[in-house]
């Protein structure tokens, strides 16, 4: 048994909708957060916008209350919720005292249940993203990120990333009928996972899940397979010039061909984390630290939910010039560390990190919220939340270091800049 | 505020509490210590708060306390590379998340630990109070993170307008620059400069730590008085700044031009020092103008086309500090029409004040956002961070008493006499096309 084990209540008396609720002794607040399938990869058809626009419409107005009424609702007793989209869900997460929970979980309802998808507001949503993303024209961030995931995936693959362009082109494109469509075959009881934490008590909240989501339509759907499989990639360099940038960023990385079910996924994870996971890690200890040549270097392992096979990047800013010399300060580490592998004392050490980790996400609801419902959305019990610590303590040094030899090709990585060319 | 229930603990007098918390002084050497218990989580927050901030510094210097802050993470006298029980290797391999900021007003450094590891934060919050190593081969390779932090800062247009609107709005007064300093100051500032730095403001006297979590008051106390109690208090006193801002005697512009996509709006009118008793009007004015959709500037600006995000800049400082609209523009939006609407609202606030049901709209407001500033160890240290740095620690637990006293008289009066032209300045970030 764990904490989690003994203080999450499930509950599944309506068909369609799981509940999880850990009360805490935090005084008076909050948090919720849930999801249901609908994310980019379940729109109708090449518009993969269409969900993200339809979740950004929903705190814009239902059948019976516009924008200013939900507003009004939610601020005149401090509450919050907001509307995402992610490449598989829809997610909402809210916060508010205990004694309005009653008030947002009802709108709540209302909002995922009966928006209202004005066209004037669909417009106006439109002008802020595209205004939004033609200032990420100039985000090295992300234009290096989006140039790295274009050359290692295929264009059907859920981690392959369109262009800026491309993006305001299919926001355009989006029509009113196309948000109903989405909604009306997407959303609905089925995948409803809903989570609560902090000052309430399991009853009376499952009974307001029930008030307000009991009897909503059934709708069928899951998370889709994937069929595609990562490029098979030789070594590249690219350059992006963004005029009048006074840091560049760099990612070098490359598709690891595992999902994060494969049995070797957690040995790779940990030698990723001792390369570049914290501040502790190889590449701030040895490029940041040592020779100061950039503010923030890591590495990590993304893209590996729900059976997508992902993919290893490692991120840094540098001046542009001392990019090329930060890229190779950052090469040698890796080389160092794909040659040689981690050390004992290396594994330990993060073990023991992952151990202290779990405790301090238990300090605020929404660090637990959140942890409840990623676990939920991949299908794992709640005791896997309590053993996650001891699955990572098993991990040997062989099995360690044979993934980095099995799944890292340091020969073979994309490396790409956004910046201003020196 | 509260003087009664008060407990004596070996080493320290009890100064008063407030909100659940408790004010310590550590007799050896003023060390003020603030102390909750809160038994949620398996967790505590330790954290020291230095009263120094980029308010003491001096052109040469600017930058100062933040680049001291990123060398006190290089080793003291327990805690190094050499003895292998480097700071971050220490705290990060027990699975703390760690870390340490730097504003205008103070510098925090803190860890929020497994509560059974808290003695350790302790023990090495003291060690780098007065042992930090702060040498002059770690200076180089930290000046040049520093400076790529720097440069991060400098990608964003955001940024380079907030600087510059700070900048023209203090010419005197040290808030004229920000945290990050100067480019040339951060390259050459020595060593030497730094360590009289610490030197002059890093003593138990000019600090306070804050103490928070799963852990039993009696034990916490007792460590601090440990590891604190071998430091003195300062030799001299600490130096205050009397550097005034002169009065400004008409409204002031800056215009940003660099390569980008979309541009910015920036209106910013000085305001009073945090403790004063209107920034509790301006926080709810703060929000009545951009927090949510039902806000003015929101309707204004956003549901009409021209912004794609508006918000407020009023954080309350140790001295005067500016209430700063930002709007970020829609493709192709005039900066004029923006910054002609915001001024224009204002002029509405001043004529009409505002209605009863926003004024108890934002009061909810706050009342909800101070409840979730409770929710977790981290969260509360850090909201009393601030008030610390603004010179009294029980703004934090006041706060919402405060404002629910505020009415719609007292938002006209601020309006009327803060929000003037004569000491407004205004910035623009004017995206240009790249050169051919």
């Amino acid at each position: 048994m764990g904490i989690f084990s003994e203080q999450v209540v499930i509950n599944r008396d309506i068909e369609g909708v799981e509940s999880y609720v850990m009360p805490t002794s935090a005084t008076d607040v909050v948090t919720i957060s849930g999801s249901m399938l609908g994310g980019s990869l379940h729109s109708l058809d090449k518009n993969n916008k269409v969900p993200s626009m339809t979740a950004a419409m929903l705190d814009k107005g239902t059948i019976d209350k516009d924008k200013y009424k939900i507003s009004d609702i939610l601020e005149s007793v401090g509450a919050e919720l907001h509307f995402s989209n992610t490449l598989y869900h829809t997610h909402f997460t809210g916060f508010c005292l205990k004694n309005d929970l009653d008030t947002v979980v009802t709108l709540l309802a209302e909002q995922v249940r009966k928006p209202s998808f004005s066209s004037d507001e669909l417009s106006i949503l439109k002008t802020r993203i595209i205004g939004n993303l033609e200032r990420n024209k100039e985000d090295t961030k992300k234009l290096a990120l989006i140039g790295l995931l274009r050359n290692i995936f295929p264009q059907s693959h859920p981690n392959y990333r369109e262009t800026i362009e491309s993006s305001i082109d299919l926001i355009g494109k989006v029509s009113t009928q196309d948000l109903l469509s989405f909604h009306a075959k997407q959303y609905g009881l089925g995948s409803l996972k809903i989570v609560a934490a902090g000052d309430l008590a399991p009853e009376s909240f499952n009974n307001l899940i029930a008030k307000a989501f009991g009897g909503w339509a059934h709708k069928k759907s899951e998370i889709p397979r994937i069929k595609e499989k990562a490029l098979k990639t030789k070594g590249a360099t690219k350059e992006i010039n963004v005029p009048d940038k006074t840091s560049s960023d760099l990612y070098l990385g490359q598709a690891i061909g595992i999902d994060r079910d494969h049995k070797d996924y957690y040995a790779l994870m940990m030698g990723v984390y001792v390369l570049g996971g914290n501040f502790s890690a190889r590449l701030m200890q040895s490029v940041r630290d040592k020779q100061g040549l950039t503010y923030s270097i890591g590495s990590s392992i993304s893209g590996v939910s729900f059976g997508a096979d992902g993919y290893w990047s490692t991120w840094g800013t540098f001046a542009p010039d001392i990019l090329k010399k930060g890229k190779k300060a950052t090469m040698e580490q890796i080389q160092l560390w794909f040659k040689n592998g981690i050390t004992e004392e290396e594994l330990s050490a993060k073990k023991n990190t992952i151990a202290g980790s779990f405790k301090v996400s238990l300090d605020s609801t929404s660090g637990l919220s959140g942890k409840i419902l990623s676990n939920a959305e991949q299908n794992r019990t709640v005791s896997y939340l309590d053993k996650y610590p001891e699955i990572i303590k098993k991990i040997s040094l062989l099995e360690v270091n044979s993934a980095i030899k099995k799944y890292i090709d340091p020969k073979n990585m994309f490396a790409i800049s956004a910046g201003t060319v020196a | 505020m509260s003087q009664k229930n008060k407990t004596t603990f070996k080493g320290f007098d009890f100064i008063r509490s407030s909100g659940g918390i408790e004010e310590y002084t550590l007799i050896k050497n003023g060390l003020r210590v603030l102390i909750l218990e809160e038994h949620s989580a398996p967790v505590a927050t330790f954290m020291v708060t230095y009263h120094v901030g980029s308010r003491n510094e001096a052109i040469g210097y600017t930058g100062s306390t933040h680049l001291l802050e990123h060398l006190m993470f290089k080793g003291s006298r327990n805690f190094n590379k050499e003895k292998k029980t480097a700071i971050w290797t220490e705290l990060q391999n027990i699975g703390a998340q760690i870390n340490a900021t730097t504003w205008n007003d103070r510098t925090n450094y803190f860890e929020v630990v497994p509560s059974e590891h808290l003695d350790r934060a302790i023990a090495i919050e003291s060690d780098r109070m007065r042992y930090a190593f702060l040498k002059d081969e770690d200076r180089q390779p930290e000046m040049t993170v520093v400076r790529n932090e720097f440069e991060r800062g400098e990608n964003s247009p955001f940024d380079v307008l907030d600087k510059n609107i700070w900048a023209s709005a203090y010419h005197a007064h040290p808030y004229h620059h920000s945290t990050i300093g100067w480019r040339s100051d951060i390259e050459n500032v020595s060593t030497q400069r730094l360590k009289a730095f610490y030197d002059t403001y890093y003593w138990p006297n000019n600090a306070t730590a804050t103490v928070i979590g799963d852990f039993s008051k009696e034990k916490a106390l007792a460590s601090i008085n440990k590891y604190f109690s071998e430091h003195s208090q300062s030799k001299e006193p600490i130096p205050p700044v009397y550097t005034e801002e002169p009065k400004q005697e008409g409204p002031r512009r800056t215009v940003v031009k660099r390569v980008g996509q979309t541009g910015i709006v920036g209106v910013a009118h000085k305001s009073p020092e945090g403790l004063h008793d209107d920034t509790y009007s301006f926080h709810v004015l703060s929000k009545i103008l951009a927090d949510g959709k039902t806000s003015r500037l929101s309707k204004l600006l956003i549901d009409k086309g021209l912004a794609t995000s508006v918000f407020m800049y009023d954080f309350p400082f140790l001295d005067n500090g500016l209430f700063i609209t930002y709007a970020f523009l829609t493709p192709g939006t005039d900066h004029s029409k923006v910054e002609d609407i915001i001024l224009s609202e204002y002029k509405n606030i001043v004529e009409n004040g505002i209605s009863d049901e926003e004024l108890k709209r934002a009061q909810a407001q706050i009342r909800a956002t101070v409840a979730f500033s409770r929710d977790g160890t981290y969260a509360v240290a850090s909201a009393l961070n601030e008030a610390i740095a603004i010179g009294d620690w029980t703004f934090y637990t006041t706060f919402v008493n405060k404002v629910e006293k505020v009415t719609n008289k007292n938002i006209k009066k601020i309006a009327k006499d803060y929000l003037i032209e004569d000491q407004s300045t205004v910035g623009w970030f004017l995206a240009m096309e790249p050169k051919k």
